[in-house]
């Protein structure tokens, strides 16, 4: 993972550019940046397995969903508050990764691939057949409530107030994200998917380790789902199904896992270029998956990656040498 | 301080030491000899934990640890520098140290300076220059340095070393050799697997000689030097 050049100044401008946002652009285009932020919190904690952690899940989609489905019901039945909604919401995506990860961590390659796949398959079938809890495929629509700061009341329905919102909750949760990376565990991660045995010997307890990323990535996957959630004021099974599982495969791809923003960017390119064809052509999965296919064969390391390489050739001509 | 008696080892079926029995008394460098597949490195990985045991005792510091996992093993105060210099290519040297620092004091040092970040600084200074450079981009001798550095910040009082020496150019085996010289003095116990047998001679205050997975013979420095039988049949090539 790099970092030895990463400044504030980009991330401060971004950060000013969001804040101001809504000056410059349409409600519709606010609504499409709130879901790329949510998208980037869910694509930020799959990297946790999948860049960093050199991890390949095909089950993501089930924090999320699980996620999401707690942040309704306890709104729903028991008039939580919305921040308090998407915590558990968190909590619940992490109760589920310490569930399955006893299982899973023990796993690498093919096998985690594929039982991360089947407890996904197992939360799905169960969102669709428990309809009582869950409305099976019809799904559960609640209304987001307001939120009550004080005295204060403020209108999460207004889009204004809800980006806003979503916005400060994912600067929160990309800065732990963030932190973690430079945390001892964040390291013993890097170190884990180079070589577990060397982890090990140096003294490190790599089950323990590997199921406590593990449960991390489903809070953070869980926060995700419960903005989500609470964004479409809705909840069905479409948030655990295999689409989902593999569109957050698919974001942290195109973006690049090897940097710690690549998911964001991907996840940003991805909804973007979703809305885009959307609106142009009926069959718009058949270019996105033609332009997947491109990324994969020749740009293995993502858009980040394109940039990082291209950055690197820049460089060595500032410095006169030949680029390779 | 490490004890292994009648310990036998298998790769799956493939029975690889037989009754290996060895001790490492405390602020000892012991050398275990022997030509290349005769079971040196696996005695390593079998007392690492990495290659179980399948039957035998290993006592470290009057702990039976041969059901132990690797990871505690390594915080009761065993290091373990293998030959193939396992740095993070990826992490830079500082961060590769890092690493290998322990959160707690798992091993007790009794009475002996800790290594610190900066104490390997200093036996380093080569490690210093290049603390920001990405270990993969270390030559050999810096990368065997990088390894030994990581385990001493653990602070182990027992370190084990797979060839240490191997593959590097002759100036970089002195300063190899010296190192370990250093990390004797300290009073951390040693035990070195050789293929070298001057290497051996000049650091060892014991040898082993180890053939198809049997202990064929053990003595000093000395008494090696002066039996060319042991020599003959079991090291020179």
């Amino acid at each position: 993972m790099r970092r030895s050049r990463f400044t504030w100044l980009p991330i401060l401008l971004i950060i000013a550019l969001l804040l101001i946002l809504p000056k410059l652009v349409s409600e519709y285009r606010l609504n499409l940046v709130i879901t790329m932020m949510i998208y980037s919190i869910f694509a930020l904690s799959y990297n946790m397995l999948f860049g960093q952690g050199g991890l390949l899940s095909f089950g993501h989609a089930a924090y999320f969903g699980f996620g999401a489905y707690a942040t309704v019901i306890l709104i729903k039945h028991f008039s939580l508050s919305l921040p308090m909604g998407i915590l558990i919401g968190g909590l619940a995506g992490a109760f589920l990764g310490v569930t399955f990860g006893v299982f899973v961590v023990r796993m690498r390659g093919v096998s985690f691939a594929l039982l991360t796949l089947a407890f996904n398959q197992l939360i799905y079938v169960t969102a669709e057949k428990w309809r009582t809890v869950t409305g099976g495929e019809d799904g559960i629509a609640f209304m987001r409530p307001n939120l009550h700061l004080g005295g204060w009341e403020i209108d999460l329905w207004a889009t204004l107030n809800w980006y806003y919102f979503v916005l400060l909750v994912t600067v929160i949760c990309i800065g732990c994200l963030w932190y973690l990376t430079l945390t001892p565990l964040g390291r013993l991660n890097l170190c884990m998917r180079e070589n577990e045995e060397r982890a090990s010997f140096i003294g490190f307890n790599t089950y323990a380790s590997r199921l406590l990323i593990y449960t991390l990535a489903g809070f953070f996957a869980g926060v995700a789902g419960g903005l989500a959630a609470a964004f479409q004021e809705f909840v069905t099974t479409t948030f655990i199904n295999l689409d989902k599982a593999t569109d957050v495969l698919m974001m942290t791809f195109i973006g690049g896992g090897g940097t710690f923003f690549g998911p964001v960017i991907g996840a940003c390119a991805l909804t973007l270029v979703n809305d885009l064809l959307s609106s142009w052509i009926e069959r718009w999965a058949i270019v996105q998956g033609g332009l997947f296919i491109l990324l994969v064969l020749y740009a293995p390391n993502g858009l980040s990656g394109i940039y990082l390489s291209l950055r690197e050739q820049w460089d060595k001509r500032k410095r006169g040498e030949q680029p390779s | 301080m490490l004890a292994l008696s009648d310990v036998n080892t298998y790769y799956d079926n493939s029975h690889i030491l037989h009754d290996v029995s060895l001790q490492v008394k405390s602020g000892e460098t012991v050398a275990l000899l022997g030509r290349n597949g005769v079971g040196k490195t696996t005695t390593m990985r079998t007392i690492m934990g990495l290659t179980p045991a399948r039957r035998g005792r290993i006592r470290f510091k009057d702990k039976d640890i041969e059901r132990w996992k690797p990871y505690q093993i390594a915080r009761a105060g065993i290091g373990f520098v293998p030959e193939e210099r396992w740095i993070f290519p990826t992490l830079t040297v500082h961060q590769n140290l890092l690493i290998g620092l322990k959160s707690e004091p798992y091993a007790s040092n009794q009475g002996l300076e800790p290594w610190s970040l900066e104490k390997c600084y200093d036996t380093f200074p080569s490690l210093k220059k290049r603390q920001f450079a990405k270990g993969g981009t270390l030559s050999g001798g810096e990368q065997q340095m990088l390894t030994i550095a990581r385990t001493l910040v653990g602070n182990p009082e027992l370190i084990l070393i797979d060839e240490p020496t191997e593959g590097l150019a002759p100036k970089i085996v002195d300063v190899v050799a010296e190192v370990i010289q250093t990390i004797a003095r300290q009073g951390i116990s040693v035990l070195l697997v050789e293929q070298k047998l001057s290497i051996a001679l000049e650091l060892a205050d014991r040898i082993y000689v180890i053939s198809k997975g049997m202990i064929q013979w053990h003595g000093t420095p000395e008494q090696l030097r002066s039996s060319e039988e042991v020599r003959k049949s079991y090291l020179e090539v």
